[in-house]
């Protein structure tokens, strides 16, 4: 604020003509004005261009970003993503391995549309069996194919999906677990859980970090100190065992909403500190500029001053923390949930679908039942990227 | 010195004190005791009547204080810990808590700490690399590295490693953590050495987010910290490269990375925590999980605690050092 208005000044003075455009970088003798002028052009631009002109720049963040954005339409469109229905059993394909996505044939020949084989069950001498592919019949992957029925948005009743095997064969991209569902579709729909409950309890915990964190940093003095002695406090509990002690509390009677919303609370309640030390640091900060002493003399009310002028100026703060807490809670959530504390069937989390993985024999014969792992580490990682791509784009009026 | 040590150390106690009252509120918090279980016990296998089974059960509540109000159960469990080192009894392991906590705690020190030496060790060492080495292949693969090490869950890593040792290798060192002929041999290389043999998943899957995690930080100080003019001055002197970074910017970078261990002891706890428990190792991990799915809750509630005593005192140690090695902390 103070130092827009000094900028002003100084191009005033110096310039009797009309300024020259600063982005047709026209050579400008004076070193000092032409890095004015350079402030100026900027200053133009509001803080949200300004981010988004410096988080553009860096691949990774806009890779993270993507992957994020990916694994929410997903999530949201996971109907549509399963070729099959994600909770029907179907005994007849339990424990059937990925099905291999050819574009050779058995003759050599190389065909442009992909294409599958089916899998068949082959009893072997010793009694046990294992999944062979039928290689006389070629099977293309068809795209927008009609198979089992639900409803989009929970309104309209449809039966169209991304991608099927034509005709009577099947296509398992991950496999699929004891009951022969198909572990990629439970994935796209465990994502709604793992995604919205990180998501919630991020939300929580930065609502509470936020407010905490302003009114610690706003009124200073004894305040600020029991705060951030109790911030202390909260941050000596260790995280995880606590969070297992807690999930496992809830009792197994509740209804799932209970539960999905109980959870996220635990793990909110253990995250928020983070970001209450971080707003603390910066409304600090803030609190002795000029334009809160204006807002002051001007007679506005503290929570006025708090929630109207100086929470906005730490935005960039929360969104970076709130990035970050993401990951941790669905890495924490995954952990819980594949232990099988909190999070239970019929709820699916990427979590639950690995419960099947704990069993090493399971595990041993059909290594692909923890395959939604890759949808917990590309989460991870989406949000990872993001965060730290949003963590250099935050402050935009940094060099570098 | 000590003054500020004493100081540190004082404040840690209503810290600790907090964290009984919540620990021990978490532990009550489910409805029906160990006392109740033990009454369905004696009414579907004991075949005792209703009332039969009632007064056995109010009988075990009595022997263990299960009967008295939470706030003196609470003194109760507080005096025994503080006086006598009892944390309260097993009703699965039929002992005292405290002697299962003995039993298995330096076991966890000692995976911890491991994972945490390898982690520190290497974390540096790559870090010092990657911050000399910037924007070369080594320091990209390092970061790509970092980014892998911090997203991939330990469980799954721990499975992984658990099918590959079962089903690849064969390899007949799981699910223990010593040799039977070693369990009650004193310390000795060969006891160490088949420690390390059982636990190695462990340590390392610990340790590798910690290294990625060490990683990043001494790359970014010692960055900041070749930028300084200090460094420059150093180099027109004339001064070897390797003594410029080894003498003059690394043990500056090193500060934070102290600082950070704080953070990172209870890291490695949790990862120590996520991978005993898939590959079953006996530490305190598999029998803080087993206790909270059979409301054993002085075993939960006592390794809450030692839970949390560690990280207050790994955040203690680490404001020790940083505060011998850096006068500001300690004479401010």
């Amino acid at each position: 604020m103070t130092d827009s208005i000094r900028i002003d000044d100084v191009v005033k003075e110096r310039a009797l003509e009309p300024l020259p455009a600063a982005e047709e970088e026209q050579p400008v003798a004076d070193p000092e004005l032409a890095a004015v002028l350079r402030q100026l052009a900027r200053s133009h631009e509001s803080y949200g261009a300004l981010v988004w002109r410096k988080f553009k720049r860096s691949k990774v963040a806009i890779v993270g970003g993507l992957i994020v954005v990916g694994l929410f339409i997903m999530a949201i469109f996971a109907d549509f993503f399963s070729p099959y229905d994600p909770v029907r059993l179907n005994m007849g394909d339990a424990f059937t391995p990925p099905t291999r996505i050819h574009f050779i044939d058995s003759a050599g020949r190389f065909h442009f549309q992909p294409f599958v084989y089916k899998s068949v069950r082959k009893l072997n001498p010793d009694m046990s069996s294992t999944w062979v592919e039928d290689t006389s019949v070629r099977y293309p992957i068809v795209f927008f194919k009609r198979g089992w029925e639900y409803k989009l948005f929970g309104i309209f009743p449809t039966d169209i999906h991304l991608f099927g095997a034509a005709g009577d064969a099947k296509i398992f991209l991950l496999g699929t677990d004891r009951f022969g569902r198909d572990i990629f579709g439970r994935s796209c729909m465990a994502g709604r859980i793992s995604l919205t409950m990180a998501l919630f309890g991020t939300l929580i915990s930065v609502l509470v970090g936020a407010i905490v964190g302003v009114f610690s940093g706003y009124y200073g003095g004894a305040i600020d100190n029991w705060t951030q002695r109790f911030v202390e406090f909260v941050q000596s509990f260790p995280q995880l065992p606590l969070w297992m002690a807690l999930a496992a509390v809830i009792p197994i009677t509740w209804d799932q909403f209970a539960v999905f919303v109980t959870m996220s609370f635990i793990f909110a309640l253990l995250s928020w500190t983070l970001l209450a030390r971080e707003v603390r640091g910066k409304v600090l900060a803030l609190r002795e500029t000029d334009f809160v002493l204006a807002a002051r003399e001007m007679g506005a009310s503290d929570a006025r001053i708090m929630f109207q002028h100086l929470l906005p100026n730490t935005f960039s703060h929360i969104i970076v923390v709130l990035t970050l807490t993401i990951p941790t809670i669905i890495l924490a959530e995954s952990f819980l949930s594949f232990l099988g504390i909190g999070i239970q069937e019929p709820l699916m989390s990427w979590g639950t679908l690995m419960r099947d993985a704990q069993t090493i024999q399971t595990l041993g014969f059909n290594p692909w039942i923890a395959s939604s792992v890759l949808f917990i580490v590309a989460a991870v990682l989406g949000f990872n990227f993001l965060g730290d791509g949003l963590r250099d784009a935050a402050d935009p009026y940094a060099n570098d | 010195m000590i003054g500020y040590i004493l100081r540190r150390i004082l404040s840690a106690i209503p810290l600790l004190i907090g964290i009984s009252i919540v620990s021990f509120i978490i532990i009550q918090l489910p409805p029906g005791d160990f006392a109740t279980s033990y009454e369905m016990m004696l009414m579907n296998q004991g075949n005792m009547s209703r009332q039969e089974a009632q007064a056995a059960a109010d009988q075990y509540r009595a022997l263990y204080g299960l009967d008295k109000p939470l706030y003196e159960q609470y003194f109760i469990w507080i005096k025994g810990i503080v006086t006598e080192g009892k944390f309260g009894y097993s009703f699965a392991y039929k002992k005292d808590v405290g002697e299962l906590i003995w039993e298995r705690l330096p076991r966890t020190l000692f995976l911890a700490l491991a994972a945490h030496f390898i982690s520190t060790f290497f974390g540096l060492l790559i870090g010092i690399y990657a911050a000399t080495h910037k924007y070369s292949l080594g320091d990209n693969l390092a970061a790509v590295l970092a980014f892998v090490g911090t997203s991939v869950p330990r469980f799954f890593l721990a499975l992984v490693l658990m099918y590959a040792m079962v089903i690849e290798w064969n390899y007949p060192y799981i699910g223990r953590y010593t040799s039977p002929q070693y369990a009650f041999a004193p310390m000795s290389w060969d006891k160490f050495v088949d420690v390390l043999r059982y636990t190695w998943p462990v340590i390392l899957i610990a340790g590798v987010g910690g290294i990625a995690r060490n990683m990043r930080v001494m790359r970014g100080n010692l960055l900041d910290n070749l930028n300084a003019q200090y460094v420059t001055t150093a180099r027109a002197k004339g001064l070897r490269e390797s003594a410029v970074i080894y003498k003059h910017a690394v043990p500056n970078a090193l500060h934070p990375i102290i600082m950070y261990q704080g953070t990172v002891l209870p890291y490695m706890i949790q990862g120590e925590l996520e991978a005993a428990i898939v590959l079953n190792i006996p530490t305190l991990a598999p029998m803080f999980y087993s206790s909270l799915a059979i409301q054993d809750i002085y075993v939960s509630g006592g390794f809450l605690m030692i839970y949390a005593i560690l990280l207050v005192a790994g955040n203690l140690i680490a404001d020790i050092i940083l505060a011998l090695v850096d006068p500001r902390i300690r004479l401010s």
